[in-house]
């Protein structure tokens, strides 16, 4: 069942335009990945579901129409977006912006808290140090997690692996698989390491200034000829 | 020794009153990242009202409760419609809105209450020639003392309200990263405009207090005030609450003894330059200010 649908998602900054019409399916429980070159629209692509830009088109969450509703509202109804260059509160402390990810919940969450520690122990270990002292792998642990704190149902995540080791990658790769596998999370990934991406993912998206210029089964793009000669380093 | 106390007594209830209005300037930089240069002009026009609600018979204490929340409103509203829709095209456009609204609030006030020579403005607490405690041989007026405790309750509780409230850490994020904030769902919108509007009620307060040391009301009460608050925020760091509210009460006994203790050349006249003077210094030395933070971050 479709969780996530694009259908001709336009964007543009200024008089540039960014996005020329993405379709883009996500299932639920699916993993799906985005590949592309510097300036294909993927970052845009993210913040087009997510409502951090102005956007035309059709993007459908779990049977909604949302291409018109804002950020604020978009994550209270299960989305939940970990922007490129990870946009941790730096003056916060690990612990607060724990907190402030689960802002728009009512309930307790105490016990999510634990569970994040428990997933990441670094962030459990530097809970009251600012974010902004953190290491870069620290900081994009803190911003998944962060997100993870509004408990929802479609994860965006944009290029985790900005900067960061080789080990520590491979680190949240192995967490996200997991959220993916075991609690049915969706995932949204955006990834300029295409060989790491294609190992998690089940389908993927290649974007091309703006456009969807090939689709498929991760094993088929991995297949493809043509696109490892282009964009997986042979 | 005793002359000494009085300055430092006199300089503290002077000096909390700086730091409440420098406390405003500061939850309004945190927030939005501007200088409300009319945040003094605001204070005013706000006592204006609480004299005027005063004068139509509501017991003063009320009045001025009544005046923060037009104060609030005043702040949230300008916030809301003038100071966003400026800040969206240039950030530098707020500050000419702010001297804007300095000199449209100072206008309107001189057009409504027209009167030369000020209105009497009544204090919020004992003002007769004998109420006063005497410690170690100087006189601590029960004004005095009562604006000390009001500033600092009111500082107490602003404090709880940033550090331990969901409130408090969602202004703090949406001043720390805007777009990360609307991403985990804080209306920014309201954020932003509350803390205009706490700053400008903030300022009421103030303003009240000021009126009743005053003793009389007329639309420049706030003008050296707002020199002062501004000298303390600057001088704490505009990023700092504990250092405005430190600054502003170093700044308020630093006037007192200097135009005190050296009456003949500088005395009340020249006291503001010395206080000025001295943040410029400060600045050139240490230029986010005492207690300011400089953005650190590691990528």
């Amino acid at each position: 069942m479709s969780l996530l649908k694009t259908v001709g998602l336009r964007a543009s900054y200024g008089q540039v335009d960014v996005l020329l019409g993405i379709d883009i399916d996500v299932s639920e429980g699916e993993m799906v990945v985005v590949l592309g070159a510097n300036g294909a629209g993927k970052t845009t692509t993210m913040r087009a579901v997510s409502g951090t830009i102005a956007r035309s088109g059709s993007v459908v969450f779990d049977g909604q129409e949302i291409v018109s509703q804002s950020a604020e509202s978009i994550v209270r109804l299960g989305v939940a977006h970990v922007p490129q260059g990870r946009g941790t509160f730096s003056e916060l402390t690990v612990e607060e912006n724990l907190r402030i990810g689960a802002y728009i919940r009512k309930d307790s969450i105490e016990s999510d808290i634990a569970r994040w520690y428990e997933t990441f122990p670094r962030l459990e270990e530097r809970q009251n140090q600012r974010a902004g002292s953190l290491s870069g792998g620290e900081q994009q642990m803190l911003a998944i997690a962060r997100a993870l704190m509004s408990r929802p149902r479609l994860l965006l995540c944009d290029e985790p692996s900005l900067g960061l080791a080789p080990l520590v990658t491979q680190e949240l790769f192995e967490v996200l698989k997991n959220l993916n596998e075991q609690d049915g999370l969706s995932v949204l990934l955006v990834e300029q390491n295409a060989n790491l991406a294609l190992k998690v993912a089940s389908k993927v998206y290649l974007l091309e200034t703006g456009q969807v210029v090939a689709s498929g089964s991760a094993e088929a793009i991995a297949g493809d000829e043509r696109i490892r000669k282009a964009y997986l380093g042979g | 020794m005793e002359r000494l106390l009085q300055y430092i007594f006199d300089g503290l209830s002077f000096g909390a009153i700086y730091a409440l209005l420098a406390l405003g300037l500061v939850v309004v930089f945190r927030g939005t990242g501007h200088l409300n240069f009319a945040q003094g002009e605001m204070a005013m026009f706000c006592t204006f009202i609480i004299w005027q609600i005063n004068d139509w018979g509501v017991p003063l204490i009320l009045a001025v409760v009544i005046g923060m929340v037009f104060g609030f409103l005043l702040g949230a509203g300008t916030e809301a419609t003038v100071i966003r829709s400026v800040a969206k095209k240039s950030p530098g456009g707020v500050f000419v809105v702010s001297i804007a609204l300095f000199l449209g609030l100072n206008s309107l006030a001189t057009m409504i209450w027209d009167r030369a020579e000020g209105y009497t403005m009544g204090s919020l607490f004992p003002n007769k020639p004998l109420d006063f405690v005497r410690v170690l041989g100087a006189e601590w007026r029960y004004k005095f003392i009562g604006v000390l405790v009001v500033a600092l309750a009111l500082m107490g509780l602003l404090f709880l309200l940033f550090s331990k409230t969901k409130f408090g850490l969602a202004m703090r994020s949406v001043a720390s990263n805007p777009e990360s904030a609307r991403l985990v769902g804080v209306p920014s919108g309201v954020v932003l405009a509350s803390s205009w509007g706490i700053a400008a009620a903030m300022g009421a307060l103030s303003g009240a207090l000021v009126g009743g040391i005053n003793g009389q009301l007329t639309p420049s009460l706030m003008f050296s005030v707002f020199i002062y608050a501004s000298a303390a925020a600057t001088l704490g760091g505009l990023d700092s609450p504990g250092g405005a509210v430190i600054a502003g009460l170093s700044i308020g006994i630093g006037e007192q003894l200097v135009a005190g203790y050296i009456p003949g050349w500088i005395g009340q006249d020249l006291k503001l330059s010395v206080a000025l003077i001295s943040i410029f210094v400060v600045l050139l030395v240490k230029p986010s200010g005492l207690f300011g933070s400089l953005k650190v971050e590691r990528v």
